[in-house]
């Protein structure tokens, strides 16, 4: 029996360049913790050599934290991404999928409980089914972060937000059901049949990876290609979609705040959108690049409440970084770092605060936290 | 040809676990079936064996404490770094204990006074560079791994690179070495200074030793001044032979830069594809060209180059506009081998070295005899110090295929060995070309190193299997 894709798994020569990308690598300096170590074992499985019950198979395959840094560093092109999820389609059958993923996959996997979810929060919502483009509100973020959507929404007011959509399936693909994960995505492209834009890095990833590149768009990206800082847009905009700070005259250059960028890594590993992020946070602050800005935050889909002492042992070098630059925010672009990077500059009572990039691009400005 | 496996798997008994547990602590000794996995192989292709158990020390001592109990119990020991290694050099043949030192990763002393770095074996080669960096100070060796080979790593295959033909290799900065002797005997050799003759150089016998005479466990380092500034240029030529008879040009006019490095049209494809550069892979080959130090210089170098290269026929010349464009450039030739896999599920590289006026004339045999024995060669390789690497792509399970490649680098190796040439530039012999030792070195001398080992390691338990054996 073999689950994996054979001209996947032969494209690792085992030249080792991934090693240094791979933040587990980073944790335990172990081989068999690396990019490199887990497609020997996946090999091992296919070839038989090693069961699916062997421990430290079971252990690997959650322990990854599926950021797909590796994929960029690859000279052999060896996509890890899709080979992590015909390893977990595999390993996580059943009662071999942790608890807290079967929960949320349950949770998301009807559109009901996916409108339910955002009831009691006031998320973005329009009437009527959509005519151009549409604004996916997400699973978790519009009960999470309910003022996403809505800053979206306000910056991009062409935007049809009809809640009657589900989860894109996501959560299905990354935690060993990508056969649910495709249909999900399929069914959420033909509720929102124009562009989908995504306040989420991680949704964009995957929507693309199903419905095609051309069919959706994350936010920062849209905004970038709207205002034509791609270089590429004829006509103006009927307005700047980026406003001024409430309060804010041209005159207050000395005061632009200080922000800093985490990368989403499925945005940034697997769609390559890195640059559209950093173009739209220059044109309202100071941006920061921090030394790990396109480093996993360890929030990683259902990582961070599956392994949560490994999550924030991935988090803190971060954290550090954050305080030694002296930013005032740090845009997100995916509801996970949000979450992940909130309650960890919460915890160490940073000056610093988490913002949606989408929030800061329509004004708003989270008041700094007192020391 | 088929993989190498060798039949070991027989485990370490529970009393030899047991103690390795008490020296470097239970997490850090792994025998399990899925733990040791990942440790049957480094970056060679076709060699794979298990070891017993993986130990990962983080002190001297415990390294020191590990190979006195293998010692006593005849336990094979391969020292271990980030295993990108191109020569089988850390797969256990034998079983035994995989020793791993990437948790001793510390930069411990960078002098700008004294122009040297002190560091751990698991620091690793881009690491200790960007430290050095940072006090504007350069350390040369730069081989194409260098992202994730540790220094110990580089120390024990004396790791070669892009910079050979000025720069030298890493041999040529090693001041001073800690290692732990098959016996579990710590030795200092040599120190921190340029002029030390006292004793024989022991520091340049382990070396390039490959963990067969001793365990580095901490490595003295020359570093230089930083240089200024630092260009490259790029020139198409026909076919590769031409760019080999422009980079005789090139030295023979008494220009030594900082960079010779040739990719023939299938190399500079597969390059291209991974790091879309714009390169053009419809001419023959592709040389690079490049130097540093101050900018004047380099300026009237590289353009002096460029005039060569235009002599000798080049159809294409250019030079990169600024310094983020040539590093781009060498960092995508840093990835050749790997970007070649995307030819084929196997690549054979190889890593053969002769006299420079020679290197056209080698290029032409590689070719002539990828054709006699019907295998896909694609060849890159620093020109300037006359090292090729002759590369084969075949698929899995082909093995008649492997077996003609297998035929066609035996007689590579032969010819490159007739034009006063060698086995292997800077890879190493590890378990590949051990086969080939003889002929290049001759039975006394192999004699002469066997008795060398046997005083680093009379139990014979470093690295068994392997140069020495």
């Amino acid at each position: 029996m073999t689950g994996f894709t054979p001209d996947l798994l032969n494209r690792c020569i085992a030249c080792g360049f991934c090693l240094p990308a791979c933040p587990t690598y980073a944790l335990t300096k172990d081989e068999t913790s690396s990019p490199r170590g887990r497609i020997d074992l996946m090999r091992a499985l296919d070839e038989g050599t090693l069961p699916l019950d062997d421990p430290r198979v079971r252990e690997e395959a959650s322990f990854c934290l599926g950021c797909r840094a590796c994929e960029t560093v690859c000279p052999a092109g060896v996509r890890y991404g899709d080979l992590l999820e015909e390893w977990r389609d595999q390993q996580w059958q059943g009662s071999g999928r942790p608890l807290v993923a079967r929960l949320l996959m349950i949770l998301v996997d009807a559109r009901w409980r996916v409108r339910l979810l955002g009831l009691p929060r006031r998320h973005a919502r329009t009437r009527g089914g959509p005519q151009g483009p549409s604004l996916m509100l997400g699973c978790f973020e519009r009960a999470l972060f309910p003022r996403v959507s809505r800053a979206a929404r306000r910056l991009f007011p062409e935007l049809a937000a009809p809640a009657a959509q589900g989860c894109c399936g996501a959560l299905h693909a990354h935690n060993g059901d990508s056969a649910r994960g495709r249909r999900m995505a399929e069914e959420l492209g033909r509720r929102l049949p124009g562009t989908i834009v995504t306040t989420s890095g991680g949704c964009a990833a995957h929507l693309s990876s199903v419905l095609g590149r051309d069919r959706v768009k994350e936010l920062s990206q849209y905004a970038y290609e709207r205002d034509g800082l791609d270089g590429t847009a004829g006509e103006e905009p009927s307005r700047p979609a980026t406003r001024t700070p409430p309060g804010g005259d041209p005159g207050e250059a000395a005061d632009r705040p200080r922000i800093a960028l985490q990368d989403s890594c499925h945005l940034r590993n697997g769609l390559g959108v890195w640059r559209e992020p950093r173009a739209v946070l220059e044109r309202i602050g100071t941006y920061v690049e921090l030394p790990s800005a396109g480093a996993c935050c360890g929030a990683a889909g259902t990582y961070a409440l599956v392994r949560p002492r490994d999550s924030r042992r991935v988090l803190d070098a971060k954290l550090d970084e954050i305080e030694a630059a002296g930013v005032d925010y740090v845009a997100v672009v995916n509801p996970g770092c949000y979450r992940q990077l909130d309650q960890g500059l919460r915890r160490r009572r940073s000056r610093a605060r988490a913002v949606h990039l989408a929030e800061l691009l329509a004004g708003e400005r989270p008041r700094r936290r007192e020391r | 040809m088929p993989v190498k496996t060798t039949a070991t798997g027989k485990p370490l008994d529970a009393a030899t676990l047991r103690e390795l547990r008490a020296i470097v602590g239970a997490e850090h000794v792994r025998h399990a079936d899925g733990d040791v996995t990942p440790y049957a192989r480094d970056a060679t292709p076709l060699f794979r064996a298990r070891p017993g158990a993986v130990v990962h020390p983080a002190s001297t001592e415990e390294v020191a404490a590990v190979l006195k109990l293998a010692a006593a119990r005849g336990v094979p020991v391969v020292p271990r770094g980030a295993g990108s290694n191109l020569c089988s050099a850390t797969v256990p043949l034998e079983g035994g204990i995989v020793l791993v030192l990437t948790r001793l990763d510390r930069v411990l002393e960078i002098s700008a006074e004294e122009l040297l770095a002190v560091c751990q074996p698991g620091v690793t080669s881009a690491a200790l560079a960007d430290a050095a960096a940072a006090h504007g100070l350069l350390y040369a060796p730069d081989p194409g791994s260098r992202s994730v080979a540790t220094i110990g790593g580089t120390v024990a295959t004396c790791a070669g690179g892009l910079r050979g033909l000025k720069y030298g290799v890493t041999r040529n900065y090693v001041l001073g070495l800690e290692a732990v002797l098959g016996t579990g005997e710590v030795v200092r050799t040599g120190g921190r200074l340029w002029k030390d003759v006292a004793g024989y150089d022991l520091t340049r016998l382990l070396t390039g030793s490959e963990g067969t005479l001793g365990v580095i466990t901490e490595v003295t380092l020359a570093l230089l001044p930083a240089p200024e500034s630092a260009g490259n240029g790029l020139a198409y030529f026909p076919t590769l032979a031409d760019a080999g008879r422009a980079v005789t040009r090139v030295i023979a006019a008494g220009i030594v830069p900082a960079t010779l490095e040739f990719l023939d049209a299938r190399c500079v494809d597969a390059v291209e594809r991974h790091a879309r550069l714009g390169l053009r892979s419809d001419a023959g080959a592709l040389l690079i060209f490049g130097d540093d130090g101050e900018p004047a210089a380099v300026a009237h170098r590289l353009d002096r180059m460029a005039g060569l290269c235009r002599d000798t026929g080049a159809i294409e010349v250019s030079v990169a506009g600024h310094a983020a464009e040539s590093e781009a450039l060498l960092a995508a030739r840093r990835c050749t081998l790997p970007a070649l896999s995307r030819l084929g599920t196997i690549t054979i590289l190889e890593d053969v070295g002769v006299p420079r006026p020679r290197i056209a004339e080698m290029v032409g045999h590689i070719e002539d005899i990828a054709e006699r024995h019907d295998v896909t060669i694609a060849t890159f390789g620093h020109a300037g110090d006359g090292n090729l690497h002759p590369t084969c792509v075949i698929d899995k399970g082909d093995d008649e295929a492997a077996e003609r490649a297998h035929r066609a680098f035996g007689e590579i190796f032969r010819t490159a060995m007739r034009l006063g040439g060698t086995i292997t530039g800077e890879h190493g012999v590890g378990a590949a070309k051990l086969p080939y030792l003889t002929e290049r070195l001759g039975a006394a001398q192999v004699e002469l190193q066997r008795r060398i080992k046997a005083a680093f390691d009379p139990a014979g338990i470093l690295n068994p299997g392997k140069a020495g054996s």
